[in-house]
């Protein structure tokens, strides 16, 4: 029930996580919150973690990850308006 | 160039979704080293593209010697510091004017000025999938 959605008036639509969408939601929720994050270059693991984007981009090098993605986690999940 | 819509933790046991680019950037100088791909939300609600500081200090710019720039946003009035880079987009990079912030919760934005001029950008939130089209000018 957690990742499904409803949503609209009616018919509701149920809104199911694809399986790559969920191995993200279910990094995410694990990754330490406020900091950066490198993901693996096929986004299945988090590879490195650090208080800034440097020290993130160093940690990547010395996990053996030629090409990371990285991101910066908020200080806490909520929906996004900047 | 099909983008499907991330998925993020909504706070509440269930998710939300954004689109985010991987992007890289680096100083507008020929053979200036890039940064490792890292993730921004396409934004056109941003007026110009921004940057978390964390990005440009290592890149090496000062970051508050560049021009200040108060921005209005949903929080209200907030201090951001402008300075050229060089965005690296599908299609090719481009040099823009971005602001950077040290409070910004992720790591960028890629807003009107310096992204969506160069991009046809199609939202699908039923497919969950965003279409950008690069657009190149004479």
């Amino acid at each position: 029930m957690a990742d499904e959605v409803f949503s609209g008036c009616g018919p509701w639509k149920v809104d199911v996580v694809s399986p790559e969408n969920k191995i993200r939601l279910e990094l995410l929720r694990s990754a330490p919150l406020n900091k950066w994050i490198a993901l693996s270059e096929d986004e299945s693991s988090i590879v490195a973690v650090g208080e800034t984007y440097g020290e993130v981009s160093e940690r990547s090098d010395l996990a053996g990850e030629a090409d990371p993605v990285i991101l910066k986690t908020p200080q806490e999940w909520a929906p996004l308006s900047v | 160039m099909k983008i499907p819509y991330s998925v993020f933790p909504d706070g509440f046991g269930s998710h939300v979704y954004s689109v985010r680019l991987s992007v890289s950037v680096a100083l507008p100088s020929p053979g200036a080293p890039r940064t490792k791909r890292f993730e921004a939300v396409i934004d056109s609600g941003a007026t110009r593209c921004m940057f978390h500081s964390d990005i440009g200090r290592f890149l090496g710019l000062d970051i508050t010697s560049g021009e200040k720039e108060i921005t209005q946003g949903i929080g209200g009035l907030s201090d951001t510091y402008l300075h050229d880079i060089a965005l690296y987009i599908p299609g090719g990079p481009v040099t823009i004017k971005a602001a950077f912030k040290d409070s910004l919760p992720i790591a960028a934005l890629l807003g009107m000025n310096g992204f969506f001029e160069h991009f046809v950008v199609t939202f699908n939130q039923n497919a969950l999938m965003c279409e950008i089209e690069r657009v190149f000018r004479a």
